[in-house]
């Protein structure tokens, strides 16, 4: 049915750059596959050509104030047809910047008498313990724009006093004629029982219809008011923002005779259609590191390592997420600031405030500290020349003599500015200043290493199990020595290391994960009850990925349920195998539950008895991973481009310095190297070892003896 | 493989015995040690007051017991708990212990503070040596006594509930099913037993392996040596902050309400003197011993007097056994802040060390003007209520902690609703308490007009109701009910606190905050207060002292105040001499003009 292009030559698969113009203008159906990525500083992409393997890879700045503007840019400028794209997957940080900035039209929320000021309380905790100036972050949603309506239910649900429904009618009458456009009703118990709530909803639409609202008991049906609050005030504020911007976006696109799918990146590591995210804005919250944890899944699909430590370094901060047997560490617990959780499940990523910016300084008691204040890009770290002063981790790495100092000719870098600038701590120190500069490293090397292990060693994982991959410019400096430091045997640089994001966007699963409140001792819990509710989860989520466009034979679903021992008040996420409850088996979810809790806390009591209160559905549509194939060199040849002296563990080595993308097939580094990519550059230490896999990504020993 | 400890040797080795990345690594490693104990803790424990509420700390030792790093939970627990070691130490000498040995107390005077708060020790083996201690303390709903929660106000430490001695729970990873027993046998909530145990042990043992870990990666040496600076470190850090304060004698006084027995309220007299690098705390002219129940074992208020100092000596630094170094106190022999056996102590922990606590900032108000805050509503407002259980066999007791606010700074307004600084424990959700309890919270929001007003104003207390859906009893004790927390730098003291005591039938009875229908003064110390199914409580809290003139606060920053209903118009006119129209939109600014010019 659809016009093939005869032939496409013999094609040698490969990566252009930004502008270009390869195989575009044939004539034919519809067969890229792009994913876009717009963060803060750029907008990455990375294109797919379904019918001839070709791959494009783009980077431009983020437009502002509309990022809509940057996403049609950065397809325009790959020169890729509009028409020509089959699935436009997008990931933005709109939604967490207007979170972070407050930057989002009036919003108000409608809660239980009496239950006016959750959100602003919280849990009643400072972050700093000792600190008499810490002041609380501003509520998203100010106390005058909160409001309080009669009507209440107890914690089974049954209703001990009508909802006053006059009283909303004369409030929404009131919200209507002071121009609010989105309204939050967090009811107490509502995770029982979403009457009330509902109720309100409709007296809502009636009196002032075109208001956004957003319902606490569907956004995250479970118990305790403040989490649950707090992420529908999070849905609330965000639903008129993320509108006009899937607006502009899709009128932008459609007038440029788009009719592919356009899907978005979820901050559970998977996508789901416009639709679906213009209604659960919530879930695109952090959602950027998304697409690199799905770069760190198909690469474990492709290269058989089975755990991944995800990793990137920015400019400021350094994340780490896990990937484990294929999918996503997930976590509940997850602050968007403090006491203001978003309580849905969410790839568990964790920061630390280091990165290429991060500043060095000597502390009152006299020790060198780095972090957290960083130089971001203005005025950027000494050795930019940008008016820069203090001594950064950029100033430590060109020191070293690690980072090439004209910046692989894009940009030459001050090594007199930074060598000025670290010895504003060295001296103090009594230190040389690259003596200096490599306790700088390392010590930013440790606190990277922290971030790991807060997502490995929290949930109760072991580094000697996983292999490093590191995403983002700078990352792969550091990532031995954050190896090193965490007993991890191995490391891997991707391929697409500079565009991460806007890759894994291409190869992700659309991804529902749903949450249903269902309480009973595991004793004596109706199986059957609970099977028929895993049903009905399971037919919404067969709704939800057919709006996505998903066949149902690529439809999956997992199980899991929240129990904990009886007596807890916090729950442990335990699969669940979908035939355990027909056949009855309790002691298999009791001793899945023991396991789990062993896990993650390190203990656990079979003869303690346990209780169910929450079950969830992960609900996914894969799309399988193709078999792309990145350019690089074929045949065996002098790869060694130079060569400069290299500052390790207190003296200087010649070093060898390759080009990453000259090295081909099974071709072994050997430390000390530099390796060096049009976005970023990598160390080998001298005992490491490195190795050019068939798959294109370089995987890099510990050890030489490994 | 070189490790990176052999990389460098500092040059004046004479300051640091180990190179600056290790140093900076294990005070990493520390801290985050007590995080991971501090998670297991939260997230096993079976008590709600310890899951919910987090009434708990986490903290790491070296091997002679000086405190390493603490986890950000509750600092009243912070220069308490090395009384513990030593007290356990001295019944289980080093040599007679063994690895995966734990004891256990909560002898207020034999190294605990109050019955509730059991301590676990665990010393930590390297190749048959101890290198350190991991040890948690836990506030257990209850251990029995005259009233729930230890909360029987008594005058004499047997009503408070069973008073256990350094015992050994754990030897070698085994439990001691007697002490066990015992401890069941006196509880009223047997059921929480075992689960908290679990708890404890699962966060201690978390510690051991965070302890091997960094010992395995760098010998045992540099982690011996690693503890020993950072006390260093954190030593140098504080005497280098007291150095920047002028030297001279501050002095404050402070009082609670009551002792419970009596109706005088009770003083506190500290004397603070700072001499170049190091604090000299006084407490000569404060109180003897009182009958009632909040007297305070001397490892509470030096733990109450650390903790209070540590906000503006070292906020910064690991807060460890070397800020302790800086910082003598002195207590006389007959003192209600140095109390003996039998006298009670339930109250210590939270009415006792809130009220240090203000003197002590109080006095650093006075020897730091520019740094000064108001001080905060200093109580922490625990509850323990007791509710027939849905059968006679069963009892169900809860507690939560509705909150004071904070003083205003010279930066920013203080805090509304924020744990007292002596904990940092979270209040019970309403729905987690329904839940559990037989219980309805008809009310948890801030309490209109409770700051004290000032440039910068104090922050909000909460206005807390709960509706008893069975009979019990109702336990409580709170100060600022004679006087409230004084502002700072011309900033006012916030309202008093109350409860209210609402019956089914409407009628409402005050149980205290001023005087009866007789005009007698209500002691605000309530053992078993007696509830009929259906009746609710109402609890008022204090809001945080102000900071600077309420008369210069900026006028559209009180009228933002009244529109979010923080400040009514009325305390916008009497406290600010803001005249604000009755649609809490409009100044009269005329009328403004005239108030603030007579003010």
């Amino acid at each position: 049915m659809c016009e093939q292009p005869e032939s496409m030559g013999d094609i040698d698969l490969k990566t252009s750059w930004l502008g270009a113009t390869t195989q575009a203008g044939l004539w034919g159906p519809p067969m890229w596959n792009i994913g876009i990525d717009v963060g803060g500083t750029f907008t990455d992409l990375f294109a797919y050509n379904r019918s001839t393997g070709e791959s494009r890879t783009g980077k431009l700045l983020t437009t502002r104030p509309d990022r809509s503007i940057g996403v049609i840019n950065a397809i325009v400028s790959a020169g890729i047809e509009f028409d020509r794209i089959e699935l436009l997957v997008h990931g933005s940080t709109t939604a967490t910047n207007s979170l972070v900035e407050r930057t989002y039209p009036k919003a108000a929320l409608i809660c239980t008498r009496g239950f006016r000021d959750v959100i602003e309380i919280g849990r009643q905790r400072r972050e700093e313990l000792f600190n008499p100036y810490w002041q609380r972050p501003a509520p998203l949603i100010e106390r005058s724009d909160r409001h309080t309506v009669g009507g209440r239910l107890n914690a089974s649900g049954d209703e001990i006093e009508p909802l006053d429904e006059r009283e909303i009618r004369v409030l929404a009458a009131e919200l209507r004629r002071q121009g609010v456009m989105s309204v939050g009703i967090c009811f107490i118990n509502s995770y029982v029982n979403g009457l009330h709530e509902t109720r309100a909803a409709q007296i809502l639409a009636d009196v002032h219809p075109e208001c956004f609202v957003a319902l606490s008991h569907e956004v995250s049906p479970k118990m305790r008011e403040h989490a649950r609050f707090s992420t529908t005030t999070i849905r609330t504020v965000l639903l008129p923002v993320m509108q006009q911007y899937f607006d502009y976006l899709t009128s932008a696109l459609s007038s440029r005779s788009f009719i592919g799918t356009l899907r978005i990146l979820k901050s559970n590591g998977g996508m789901m259609n416009v639709e679906l995210a213009r209604n659960a804005p919530e879930e695109l919250v952090e959602s950027g590191p998304a697409g690199g944890v799905a770069y760190a899944k198909f690469l474990s699909q492709r290269t058989g390592y089975k755990n991944i430590i995800h990793t990137d370094m920015g400019g400021t901060t350094f994340d780490a997420s896990i990937v484990e047997d294929g999918e996503g560490l997930i976590t509940q617990d997850y602050e968007l600031e403090w006491e203001m959780p978003i309580s849905i499940p969410m790839l568990d990523i964790r920061s630390v405030g280091t990165g290429g910016g991060s500043i060095a300084w000597i502390d009152a008691g006299g020790s060198l500290r780095v972090g957290p204040r960083s130089a971001g890009s203005t005025p950027g770290p000494a050795c930019y020349g940008l008016g820069g002063k203090e001594p950064t981790l950029t100033d430590a790495n060109l020191l070293l003599g690690r980072l090439n100092p004209t910046l692989s000719g894009k940009f030459a870098l001050d090594k007199d500015a930074a060598e000025g600038a670290i010895r504003r701590v060295a001296d103090p120190l009594g230190y040389s200043p690259v003596k200096a500069a490599e306790a700088i490293t390392k010590i930013c090397s440790e606190n990277m290493a922290q971030a790991i292990k807060l997502v490995l060693l929290d949930r109760g994982r072991d580094p000697r199990d996983f292999v490093l991959a590191s995403f983002g410019g700078a990352g792969a400096l550091h990532a031995m020595e954050i190896a090193r430091i965490m007993n991890i045997p191995e490391v891997v640089l991707p391929t697409y290391a500079g565009v991460a994001s806007a890759f894994g966007a291409v190869f992700m699963p659309c991804r529902h994960d749903l949450q249903a409140f269902f309480f009973g001792e595991l004793e004596n819990v109706d199986l059957g009850a609970m099977e028929k509710m895993y049903q009905e989860l399971e037919s919404r989520g067969r709704e939800l990925l057919a709006k996505d466009g998903v066949d149902v034979a690529r439809m999956t679903f997992k199980r899991s349920a929240n129990i904990r021992y009886i007596g807890q008040s916090f729950e442990v996420l335990t699969p669940i195998k979908s035939d355990i409850l027909r056949q009855g088996k309790r002691d298999a979810i009791k001793s899945a539950f023991d396991h789990a809790h062993k896990t993650e806390h390190g203990v656990c009591s079979p003869t303690f008895k346990a209780e169910i209160v929450g079950i969830g559905l992960t609900a996914t549509g894969d799309f399988g991973c193709p078999d792309l194939q990145p350019e690089r060199m074929k045949q065996h040849a002098e790869v060694k481009m130079a060569s400069r002296p290299i500052f390790f563990d207190g003296e200087w080595l010649e070093t060898p310095v390759y080009e990453g993308i000259q090295l081909y097939d099974g071709v072994v580094v050997e430390g000390p190297a530099i390796i060096e990519y049009p976005h970023s550059c990598a160390v080998l230490f001298p005992e490491n070892v490195g190795r050019m896999s068939s798959s294109g990504d370089f995987v890099i020993s510990l050890e030489k003896t490994a | 493989m070189k490790s990176i400890s052999e990389t460098f040797v500092r040059r004046d080795t004479g300051s640091m015995s180990i190179d600056a990345v290790t140093f900076e690594v294990l005070r990493n490693h520390f801290e985050y040690c007590c995080k991971r104990m501090t998670k297991i803790l939260q997230k096993t424990a079976f008590s709600p007051i310890l899951s919910d509420i987090m009434d708990f700390s986490n903290a790491v030792y070296d091997a002679d017991a000086q405190l390493i790093a603490q986890a950000p939970a509750c600092p009243i627990h912070m220069a308490a708990m090395h009384f513990s070691a030593e007290a356990a130490l001295k019944h289980f000498p080093k040599e007679t212990l063994s690895e995966g040995d734990v004891i256990a107390l909560n002898d207020p005077y034999e190294g605990g503070t109050h019955i509730p708060d059991i301590t676990f020790v665990m010393p930590i083996f390297w190749e048959g040596e101890i290198i350190g201690f991991a040890m948690n303390r836990g506030h257990w709903q209850d251990f029995g006594g005259g009233a729930a929660g230890g909360q029987s106000f008594g005058t004499h430490i047997a009503t408070e509930g069973l008073r256990i001695p350094p015992v050994k729970i754990f030897s070698k990873y085994v439990i001691n099913r007697d002490v066990q027993a015992i401890i069941k046998s006196n509880t009223r909530l047997p059921e929480y037993v075992d689960g908290d145990i679990q708890a404890h042990l699962g966060a201690l043992q978390a510690a051991e392996n965070e302890f091997h870990r960094a010992v395995m990666r760098y010998g045992v040496e540099t982690v011996r040596n690693g503890m020993r600076e950072l006390l260093n470190y954190t030593e140098r850090v504080c005497r280098a902050n007291i150095s920047q304060i002028p030297d001279g004698v501050y002095c404050a006084q402070e009082f609670f309400d009551t002792d419970g027995v009596a109706t005088d309220d009770v003083k506190i007299n500290l004397a603070m003197t700072v001499d170049g690098d190091r604090i000299i705390v006084d407490l000569t002219g404060t109180d003897p011993q009182v009958a009632g129940a909040i007297n305070s074992p001397l490892a509470n208020t030096h733990s109450a007097i650390l903790l209070a100092l540590c906000f503006f000596i070292c906020p910064d630094a690991p807060a460890n056994g070397g800020f302790f170094r800086t910082v003598d106190i002195k207590l006389p022999d007959d003192c209600w802040l140095n109390a003996k056996w039998p006298a009670p102590t339930i109250g210590a922990t939270n009415v006792t060390a809130a009220k240090i606590t203000a003197a002590v900032w109080q006095a650093i108000g006075k020897a730091m003007p520019e740094h000064s805050v108001g001080i905060p509503g200093a109580d922490t407002n625990w509850f323990v209520c007791t509710l027939q259980g849905k059968d006679a066999s069963q009892v169900d007791i809860f507690s939560d902690v509705p909150a004071c606010g904070w003083g205003g700074t010279p930066q920013h307004d203080g805090n509304s609703a924020l744990f007292d600084p002596t904990g940092n424990c979270m209040n019970l959700p309403a729905e987690a308490a329904e839940f559990f309890f037989p219980v309805m919270y008809e009310e948890f929001e801030l309490r209109e007009d409770s700051a004290g007003a000032g440039y910068h104003r104090g922050g909000l207390g909460v206005r807390q109701k709960i509706r008893l859906l069975r009979c019990g009893e109702f336990s409580i004790a709170i100060g600022n009910t004679r006087r409230a927390s004084p502002g700072m730098q011309g900033g006012m003291s916030p309202v008093l606190q109350r409860l209210v005591h609402e019956q089914d039938n409407g009628a409402t009875v005050k149980i205290f905050g001023g005087t009866d229908a007789r005009g007698e003064w209500l002691r605000p110390m309530q053992s078993g207060y007696r509830f009929l199914e259906g009746d609710a409580i109402v609890i008022e809290c204090t809001g945080g002292g102000g900071w600077g003139n309420p008369m210069d606060r900026p006028i559209n920053q009180v009228l933002k105040d009244v529109a979010n209903g923080y400040v009514s118009r009325e305390g916008a006119r009497n406290s600010y001499g803001v005249v604000i129209e009755a649609d809490r939109r409009t100044v009269n600014e005329q009328e403004t003009e005239r108030l603030r010019a007579n003010s």
